[in-house]
């Protein structure tokens, strides 16, 4: 690991002013950061810790919604019992990350800011319909998940702003997260499939699909979506929605798997995870 | 029950305090004083000529304290590449610093100039005359050019008559196998007995196949590490984490032109080996010259991405194999040919070819293989090396036999086992062995003859042999005055062996276990030990144990005598005392008196010695069966059942026993399902544990295991090694349940959700 | 770069450190106070041998800097056994035959110990999925499980 200068500011204020500097980057659970740091694929002048701001872990319920701090360990998110229970698919993809060790120090905000698309909680906020709030010096913004990608570690972050919770508005009546891999546990995601239904005596009202390591960012596959509102859950309709879904996906062929056992596998896991999230709502 | 008091039993381990205290001291956790930090400077290129090696900026970075190449080796033995890599990874130079973060960064700065030159990972291209060359343009015969070409030779050799027509004619035969000039050959192995044609002619069915096993890592836990410490009389100790201490030694001793009393080699506890810790490897001689270099001790640590890009992992291979059968269920011939990635130098283990012979009589068998140089980094033993892929190609292929003449596999295979007396094809007559027994109980075990399976479930089994090497060992026994006894020796322990000895001694010389102690030497003081590995330890060291304790035993008696004047052949050592036999009242003297005595005596303290080298092996069998269910959709295969029973010929610590078989079960289920090294362009793509995977306690269900007793001869109690067989079949067992579930077969390992949605594929799903 | 002071407790006791921020808590724990039986194995979080509890969660230590352990409550293998006893999974590993070369045990057993302080009541199914961060070459981990679940029965039975 090469050497930096390490910080440890008590506001957000101070950590975005240092964080806008060059060669800055931000540790939140450091499970990402510590890795790159030894691997020199990631190489900062100076690190700054958000260990030591308050206000910034925590999960909150307000009424319908639910808000998580950025800083909240994804251990925590998935234990938590409103998660599990209104947004299942996304406490499923917190425990799908690394192991327990590995949860314990990850956080959130860190497992989105890093943008994998392989993420394992990304599909999850996603269908949740997430709001993504960020600070900066300048004040603070919002956006929705699904714009916060642009590319493989890429975001709309500009220097100096950091992610400080995500917001959840209320959810699904049931959701669902398959993960597909090799290994039960400590695999990353081959591609990944979280689906939310709403529904009202047997007809879907609202369907949300998410999709992770697909494309070069996280994606919804909002044609599958559309063919689920407004009906019911037939074989047919679930077939359409699975090619649906695996024609928005744009996957890459790597050392885990090709391209086309990719596009395979999210028509195959969009339709189980429907499946399940229609069985669960 | 059994008739003895402490073999036998499951005795807790010698060392299990320490293990479960982090109390051991493995290589990594030695630091002599004043200790700086080695970093391998390595190849960013799996194959280029090397224009310049510039360390003038590493060694302006504060903290750098020597720095050296292949320069520094006075026997030019090739520890650093010089003018050419062959892999990725390939040592080039090595930095010492007193930090370790600091020797990182000045690894970074040597300066290499490359000249990048195409690379070669694949066997099959490598054979072909458009590869790339690792070592020049040198050829070998496949096997039909080489059956000719012998042929040529004889009739050229018998200058009485005249063959040129014959010889015209063959030379012209020869023409018809271009294909079969093979380049980058490292090394070749054949074996013939009966006459393989024939044999497939006599057959109502011969099948045909090719198998790809991938180049697997032995993943021991524990990187490699030596820790290095030359004084200022030259003497040389190195702590290293090694299944053999002596073979390091002579291996430095070569390396720099030194006697061997110049050199100490403390081996530490060692985190796992599997036969990738043997001899001098790649960390041992950095360590020795940057010590040497800067008269400081000097620890070279690799990090677990350098044990993937410069480790010396298992070989790879390509097998084709072809068996022939009768309708009734006789395998009457087998052909294979294999390719084995030996990588940049030769090795691997091309000689294992020869178990796709497995247990069975085989009255026709042919084998011709290959070692093959690839741009990776070279290979070593894992755990019965060679064998788990040439069983994997043997048993999944007897597994399609038995499905195509409708025959159940287990008594497909218990109907061709051999017995004693039964000639090997290509070797000897069976000893006594037991493998039907084994295969047997392993099928009652897993209730296959009723086993039932769901939709996508399936079952499959498959057996393994291997025999126990042995090798040169020394013990000592030392009886205390009071009663307490000492055992010394030089063999590395892995994986309870030292328990295993001290086990063998308690029962000899009749005292609780607990009265015994066991201490390591280093090379400076113990006995002469072969290294630790190839299933040795428990038939050389209990052997050797015997030995000593026995000596210790005739000397207890001896001093009973002189004591109690009686006549040695009255007496009797039971629980810890000499006895006379029969005598009323009873009549003893313990040992502790004895130990006492002996120190004013004519023939001083109680000192028993073995020295052992070299008795026949007998071989045992593994023999597994498991469930599985496959997930149609995605390729996905869950292990239900895993059932392994192996013929231990006796068990002296059936816990350590039970613990060999359940681990050595597991690495054959990773072989198969989910590991795998995997090469790009420029050489190892996957060096960590997030893309190379080993499995974890979520991917398995418990694994149970059944011991078999078939005595060896000359084991000691009767004793096999049990480390190796445990292997061997796992990867055939996997991919015949797998089969079993799903009509399909795999024949490209590991068996991934994608390869098994592609052949459901092919096969119309 | 600059180093940073740190306060570090660890097994109870208290270590006033300078180090560079580019230390992990592993390379502390080892280098610096000498506490080796925690184990580097990969240093990348993915083997587990380096596991830890801090504040009574398991982490892999060679995924923290030590300068963010400041004043932490931090336990490591040598820390478990207290006067002179075994902690139970200690001496439940010995009886099962729980390991083999050991490298792995002492995070083996952190990571057991963090879970059952969490909560003893836990199936053999939850056990494997929660032990998955840590590997284990030689056992296979049928006999690391039984030491698990019997040493999860014996906190149980004495709570």
């Amino acid at each position: 690991m090469k050497g930096f200068e390490f910080f440890e500011p008590t506001t957000l204020a101070e950590a975005s002013q240092l964080f806008a500097q060059e060669h800055a980057q931000l540790l939140a659970g450091g499970t990402d950061l510590v890795i790159g740091m030894k691997a020199l694929t990631e190489t900062p002048q100076s690190v700054i810790s958000l260990q030591k701001i308050p206000g910034l872990d925590g999960i909150t319920t307000e009424g319908d919604s639910i808000s998580i701090g950025a800083m909240t360990k994804v251990r925590e998110v998935e234990l938590s019992s409103d998660i599990q229970n209104h947004h299942t698919a996304l406490a499923e993809g917190a425990s799908e990350i690394g192991s327990v060790q590995i949860r314990n120090l990850a956080t959130i905000g860190g497992n989105i800011a890093h943008a994998s698309p392989a993420a394992d909680t990304v599909a999850g906020l996603l269908v949740a319909d997430a709001q993504v709030d960020i600070a900066s010096a300048d004040g603070e913004r919002s956006v929705a998940i699904d714009e916060l990608f642009t590319g493989p570690g890429q975001t709309v972050l500009a220097p100096g702003e950091i992610i400080t919770r995500f917001r959840l508005p209320s959810p699904a009546s049931g959701s669902h997260y398959i993960k597909h891999k090799i290994r039960e546990v400590m695999d990353l995601a081959f591609i990944g499939v979280a689906a939310a239904v709403n529904l009202d005596n047997g007809t879907i009202t609202d369907a949300r699909i998410g999709l992770a390591a697909v494309a070069p960012t996280p994606i919804r596959a909002t044609e599958a979506e559309n063919l689920l509102r407004g009906n019911e859950l037939t074989a047919e309709l679930l077939q359409q929605a699975g090619e649906a879904a695996a024609a928005v996906a744009s996957p890459i062929s790597d050392l885990r798997c090709s391209a086309e056992h990719r596009k395979e596998m999210v028509d195959v896991l969009t339709r189980r995870t429907l499946q399940e999230a229609v069985a669960r709502a | 029950m059994s008739e003895y008091t402490v073999v036998g039993q499951k005795v807790a381990r010698v060392d299990a305090v320490e293990k479960v205290t982090g109390a051991a001291q493995y290589g990594a956790d030695v630091h002599p004083p004043g200790m700086l930090y080695g970093k391998i400077v390595r190849s960013k290129h799996a194959h280029a000529n090397i224009r310049s090696i510039d360390t003038s900026e590493a060694e302006k970075l504060p903290g750098v304290r020597a720095i050296v190449t292949q320069d520094d080796v006075p026997s030019g033995r090739r520890v650093f590449a010089t003018d050419k890599v062959l892999y990725l990874g390939e040592p080039l130079a090595a930095v010492a610093a007193t930090d370790p973060d600091v020797a990182e960064e000045a690894a970074e700065l040597v300066k290499i100039e490359y000249e990048v030159l195409p690379v070669v990972q694949d066997v099959m291209e490598a054979i072909q005359p458009s590869a790339p060359r690792l070592h020049g343009d040198a050829t070998k015969d496949g096997p039909n050019r080489r059956g000719i070409s012998t042929q040529i030779r004889r009739l050229s050799r018998d200058k009485e008559n005249d063959h040129s027509d014959e010889i015209s004619r063959l030379e012209a035969a020869l023409e018809e196998y271009p294909d079969e000039v093979y380049y980058n050959i490292s090394a070749e192995s054949h074996s013939e007995a009966g006459d393989v044609e024939k044999g497939f002619a006599e057959s109502d069915i011969v099948v045909e196949d090719t198998y790809v096993i991938p180049r697997v890592h032995q993943t021991y836990m524990e990187p490699h590490v030596s820790v290095a410490s030359a004084d200022s009389s030259g003497k040389i100790t190195v702590w290293a984490s090694t299944q053999g201490p002596f073979a390091i030694r002579s291996g430095i001793a070569g390396t720099l032109g030194i006697p061997l009393t110049q050199i100490n080699v403390i081996g530490t506890t060692m985190g796992g080996g599997f036969g990738g810790r043997f001899g001098v490897i790649i960390t041992h001689i950095p360590a020795v010259l940057l010590s040497q270099k800067t008269g400081r001790p000097v620890r070279v640590q690799m990090t677990r991405e350098e044990e993937f890009i410069d480790g010396r992992p298992a070989p790879g291979c390509v097998i084709k194999i072809k068996t022939g059968a009768t309708n009734e269920g006789h395998i009457l011939a087998r052909e294979a040919l294999a390719f084995w990635d030996s990588g940049s130098v030769s090795g691997a283990s091309i000689g294992s070819t020869i178990r796709v012979r497995g247990v069975y009589k085989i009255p026709n068998l042919k084998v011709d293989a290959y070692g093959v140089h690839t741009n990776k980094s070279g290979t070593a033993a894992y755990r019965a090396p060679g064998a788990p892929q040439a069983i994997f190609a043997g048993e999944s292929q007897l597994d399609e036999i038995a499905e195509r003449i409708g025959m159940d596999p287990v008594k497909f295979r218990l109907m061709n086992m051999r017995e004693e007396g039964d000639l090997v094809p290509a070797g000897a007559e069976e000893p006594k062995v037991g493998y039907k027994e084994t295969l047997e109980a392993v099928a009652d075990a897993a209730g296959w003859w009723d086993r039932e399976a769901e939709e996508n479930q399936g079952w499959g089994v498959a057996v393994g042999d291997w025999t126990n090497g042995c090798g040169p060992g020394g013990v000592y026994v030392s009886v205390h005055e009071d009663g307490s006894v000492r055992i010394f020796h030089g063999s590395m322990d892995i994986t309870g062996t030292d328990t295993m000895i001290s086990q063998i001694i308690a029962e000899i010389l009749t005292v609780p276990y607990g009265n015994v102690t066991i201490r390591r030497g280093d090379t400076d003081s113990a006995p002469y030990s072969t290294g630790s590995g190839g299933s040795v330890v428990t038939f050389t060291m209990g052997n050797t144990a015997k030995l000593a304790a026995e000596d210790a035993h005739q000397r207890i008696l001896e001093l009973a005598s002189e004591r109690l004047n009686m006549n040695v052949d009255n007496l009797e050592l039971k629980e810890g005392a000499v006895h006379v036999v029969s005598a009323d009242p009873p009549k003893s003297i313990s040992l502790g008196e004895l130990g006492a005595y002996s120190l004013s005596t004519t023939g001083g303290p109680i000192v028993g010695k073995g020295s052992f080298a070299r008795q026949p092996s007998t071989p045992a069998l593994a023999a597994q069966i498991a469930k599985v269910e496959v997930d149609p959709g995605t390729g996905r295969t869950r292990v239900l059942k895993l059932i392994a029973s192996q013929d231990v010929g006796y068990a002296i610590n059936p816990m350590a026993v039970e613990g060999q078989i359940e681990g050595g079960t597991v690495q054959g289920y990773a072989w198969a399902m989910m590991e795998e090294m995997q090469y790009g362009e420029n050489g190892n793509v996957n060096p960590g544990f997030v893309d190379y995977r080993v499995p974890t306690s979520a991917d398995l269900p418990t694994v149970e295991s059944v011991i078999v007793e078939v005595p060896a001869p000359n084991g000691p109690y009767g004793a096999k090694g049990v480390g190796e067989p445990p292997i061997t079949p796992t990867l055939a067992t996997m991919a015949n349940a797998v089969k079993d579930a799903i009509g399909v077969r795999v024949t490209e390992l590991p068996i991934k959700p994608e390869k098994v949605v592609q052949a459901l594929k092919s096969n119309g799903h | 770069m600059a180093k940073h002071p740190v306060s570090l407790k660890v097994n109870g006791d208290e270590y006033d450190l300078l180090i560079e921020p580019r230390k992990t808590l592993l390379a502390v724990l080892r280098d610096t106070i000498g506490l080796t039986g925690t184990k580097e194995g990969c240093s990348t979080g993915d083997c587990g041998a380096c596991t830890v509890i801090v504040d009574g969660k398991a982490v892999t230590s060679c995924m923290v800097l030590g300068v963010t352990v400041s004043e932490k409550e931090i336990t490591t293998i040598e820390g478990l056994a207290s006067d002179g006893e075994l902690h139970p999974l200690q001496q439940a590993f010995i009886d099962t035959g729980g390991y083999q070369c050991g490298f792995c045990t002492p995070g083996f057993i952190m990571a057991s110990k963090a879970l059952l302080d969490e909560n003893p009541e836990r199936s053999e199914e939850e056990f494997r999925y929660e032990l998955g961060g840590n590997i284990c070459r030689c056992t296979g981990y049928t006999k690391i499980l039984e030491a698990v679940l019997k040493a999860a029965e014996e906190v149980r039975t004495s709570a």
